[in-house]
């Protein structure tokens, strides 16, 4: 009985910590849109700021502090918040909007898509991942019967067949969305006048200019230096604080 | 066997001793002398070898004097030779002879102890030349005006003025005596101040002769560039190597044979005669090259506006892909700068008249064709993006200072003709659609922007998070419910799979008992108790396999309706149930009665036709 009480003390007291945590945030965020209606934009960067370092995230806080970047006229970090609000939401079409607009304003540089990641960006990594489980699954499940059924039906096969083909087909999907030119590795070059070089040198022949809010692919790191993949197909030597990771 | 051995003892004793004889007699003692060279000149020093032959005990002068030459003993060697079981002995004696002075020199004859003979040398006759710019240090303190090196560094500076900035090429040359096995340990390095040099490159190495000896020269290439005005000295170049060289004055050490009169040659060690006999010491030397005076002149101060401090002597080609756009697709515009010079002050040309055209930075890319890049080609990639209908590229400018010319020199390229077609830089449609903002900022906040951004948000919206969906632990944790699902599915089949398997058991074990039993009926042996019973068996056990119940429930209606019998066969398979218990249960026709042939046949033929 005693326990029972106890349990449902600490039930309550986790939601109301939940409840008092959402209501602190959202007022964090109200005050950080006033200081952006006022046209206060840095103090409007600095409350959007502390929201993700407390997190909880989302894509409209991105959205938010991507505008109030843009207001600044600082259009790298506009576009890699930008950039984040649309790997949290697909289909934030605010974001979509103000990325391209921003994109125009900086001349950024787009990372060119492989054909396979193209055609694979119909769905998400996590809609691919939710079809891989299924897939695997059904497909363990027809083989199970498969090997207990003393006559094997051919709908059977082709539904193990079917299935696992598709679970081969969105385990290929994840690995090419997560390891292509806008997966993981894909970072927006921030800082200004950044050239990508090459060796990690500042005086080392320049490979490509690179406008704030262009994309990147980082390779490698070495000391304050990254390596990275380039638009254009190039690759070079950039400064390892001129450029964030879209993922954080 | 005793006397065998004295035979072989007597046999080896004439041996040896005609052994001695051939050794004592193969020739009379005779002696030689000869000079390496009968021609030298003042300081070449010139070996005499004093050769005796066939002799075992000789003792050779002490001394040789000869006035103007100067005469050591360097060593003595012994040879011994047998040809068609002869043994020859040979003594020679070496002396090192060192000229001091020009002229006719007679070595006269030596006398050379044999035994309690005596013999002489032949008469030997030295010419000396004299040797200009040559001196022999006749006593150890002496130091040698031109004592050989073991290295040496040079510093060439083709031009000896220059302008601010302008890259002069200069060659580093360090020599070593390869007999010294060099290692070199640190630089060389220019020092002095007010210019910059680039990093060396070694760029070769060879073997030269330089007043008579053998060097190997590496030759290094740079270039420098002052940094101001003025007179500067360069150099001197140094460099540490690391040498093989004699030991140390100071310290104790037998010298070379070859360098009796202390001419301080640092081979004079006897290593280097005989690498094996002692070793060498391995010593750190510094080379220094003597400095050279360098003048630089300012640059003229009428420079044009697109000088960005290149100098030296260029030329200028351009290209521009697609010729044909749309407004605001960017145009690649390649120039590149060719010539020699300054590459590093070489920047990207200057667009003439860049209105109507937006510019991106421009990269750029540098191949040298020397060793040190002062002649090469740099080139300079540069987007440029219409914003309205353009007809051709404007013009490009580069300029320069050319020393030779002592002027500067402005280049131009041709304006390079598109087509370019549209008429504004589009706008994004979807920033166009939507309504206006809610919250936007108080106006003249805003940096100057072509297209305005959309509105804020003021909903926080869905927590969401970067982590994939599949590297959460949540993602794992769902996973269990369907692996419960598909063991427990395996599970419930293979029980299944038991049950069947117990069942088929039972099937095969009754059709095999029916079968037995079958066999049995057709023998004549059994007494009528046991052929009803397993008659009537044969049919319990046919009715449950055929309705899968147990044998033991089975009755004649059971059968008879499991078999679909007719009236006449299901009286005759009655008759066959009540006889088979009448036998089983009454007693009766125990013993050894037999059944008659027509109902043995009349219960078989029931029995084998029974189908369900």
């Amino acid at each position: 009985m005693k326990a029972g009480k106890l349990l449902v003390g600490l039930c309550c007291a986790m939601i109301c910590t939940f409840v008092a945590a959402s209501a602190f945030a959202q007022t964090d965020f109200d005050k950080a849109n006033q200081e952006y209606a006022q046209g206060h934009f840095k103090e409007a960067i600095a409350g959007y700021e502390t929201l993700v370092r407390s997190g909880p995230l989302s894509a409209n806080l991105f959205y938010d502090l991507g505008n109030a970047y843009f207001r600044t006229g600082d259009f790298g970090h506009a576009i890699l918040n930008y950039e984040r609000a649309l790997v949290l939401e697909r289909h934030h079409p605010e974001a979509t909007a103000n990325l391209q607009i921003a994109r125009d304003e900086a001349r950024a540089l787009e990372m060119q898509q492989s054909w396979p990641e193209r055609y694979l960006q119909f769905a998400s990594v996590n809609q691919y991942s939710a079809t891989a489980a299924v897939a695997f699954w059904a497909g363990a499940l027809c083989i199970v019967a498969l090997i207990f059924t003393s006559r094997r039906s051919v709908r059977l096969i082709a539904s193990s067949i079917l299935s696992l083909s598709v679970f081969a087909l969105a385990i290929f999907a994840i690995y090419e969305i997560d390891h292509g030119s806008k997966g993981r590795a894909l970072a927006v070059v921030t800082g200004s006048d950044v050239q990508a070089r090459l060796a990690t040198a500042d005086t080392a022949n320049s490979v490509l200019a690179l406008p704030p809010g262009s994309e990147v692919k980082i390779l490698n790191t070495r000391g304050d230096w990254v390596y990275a993949a380039l638009p254009n197909n190039l690759r070079g030597w950039i400064p390892a604080k001129s450029a964030e990771l879209v993922r954080l | 066997m005793y006397g065998s051995r004295i035979r072989i003892a007597v046999l080896l004793g004439a041996l040896i001793a005609l052994t001695g004889n051939d050794v004592a007699f193969a020739e009379s003692p005779s002696v030689t002398a000869v000079l390496s060279n009968s021609e030298a000149v003042v300081g070449e020093t010139v070996q005499l070898q004093i050769k005796v032959s066939g002799a075992g005990d000789t003792k050779p002068p002490e001394n040789i004097s000869v006035d103007g030459l100067e005469i050591h003993a360097t060593g003595t060697s012994r040879q011994f030779e047998m040809r068609n079981f002869t043994t020859n002995s040979s003594v020679s004696y070496n002396y090192t002879i060192l000229p001091l002075q020009a002229g006719r020199f007679i070595i006269p004859p030596q006398t050379i102890r044999v035994g309690s003979s005596s013999l002489r040398t032949p008469e030997l006759r030295l010419n000396v030349a004299d040797s200009p710019g040559r001196s022999v240090r006749s006593n150890q303190n002496a130091q040698p005006a031109n004592a050989p090196k073991l290295a040496f560094a040079e510093l060439i500076v083709p031009k000896k003025t220059a302008y601010v900035g302008e890259i002069v090429p200069v060659e580093i040359r360090l020599g070593f005596d390869p007999r010294a096995r060099p290692k070199l340990l640190e630089g060389p390095e220019i020092s002095g101040q007010g210019f910059t040099a680039q990093k060396l490159q070694q760029s070769g190495e060879n073997l030269e002769t330089i007043n008579g000896r053998s060097y190997d020269v590496v030759t290094f290439k740079t270039a420098i560039a002052a940094a101001r005005a003025g007179k500067f000295q360069i150099g001197p170049i140094k460099a540490k190597a690391q040498v093989l060289t004699a030991r140390r004055p100071n310290t104790p050490r037998s010298r070379s044979p070859f360098d009796l009169f202390n001419l301080d040659d640092p081979f004079s060690d006897p290593f280097f005669s005989d690498p094996f006999s002692q070793f060498g010491e391995q010593r750190e030397i510094e080379i220094n090259s003597e400095p050279v005076a360098f003048e630089v002149k300012p640059l003229p101060q009428n420079a044009p506006p697109s000088f960005s401090g290149a100098i030296g002597n260029f030329t200028m080609s351009t290209e521009a892909k697609p010729n044909s756009v749309q407004v605001g697709d960017p145009i690649t515009v390649t120039s590149t700068i060719s010539g020699r010079g300054n590459f590093d002050r070489v920047n990207a040309p200057t667009v003439e008249d860049d209105r109507g055209w937006h510019k991106y930075p421009p990269s750029s890319k540098f191949k040298n064709d020397d060793d040190v890049g002062i002649s090469g080609a740099k080139t300079f990639e540069m987007v440029l993006s219409p914003n309205e209908k353009k007809q051709s590229i404007p013009p490009l400018a580069f300029s320069y200072f050319d020393p030779a010319k002592e002027q500067y020199v402005s280049l131009r390229s041709d304006p390079i003709a598109i087509n370019v077609q549209g008429g504004t830089v589009p706008t994004p449609a979807a920033a166009a659609s939507r309504p206006a903002p809610s919250t936007m900022p108080a106006a003249g906040a805003t940096p100057a922007a072509k297209q305005d951004i959309l509105y804020q948000l003021t909903e926080p919206g869905r927590v969401q998070s970067f982590t994939w969906f599949y590297a959460r632990p949540v993602f794992w944790m769902a996973q269990l419910l369907p692996l419960l699902v598909l063991l427990g599915f395996a599970g419930w089949k293979i029980r299944q799979n038991r049950l069947d398997n117990r069942e088929a058991r039972r099937i095969v074990a009754l059709q095999h008992e029916a079968a037995e039993l079958i066999r049995k009926l057709r023998r004549n042996d059994v007494s009528p108790r046991e052929y009803y019973a397993e008659a009537s068996r044969i049919v319990r056990v046919k009715a449950a396999l055929a309705r899968n119940v147990d044998p033991n429930n089975v009755d004649a209606e059971t059968a008879a309706d499991t078999f679909g019998l007719n009236a006449d066969s299901r009286e005759r398979l009655r008759r066959l149930f009540e006889q088979s218990d009448e036998f089983q249960y009454s007693g009766a026709h125990n013993g050894s009665e037999r059944i008659s042939p027509e109902n043995r046949r009349d219960v078989l033929e029931l029995v084998e036709h029974l189908h369900a």
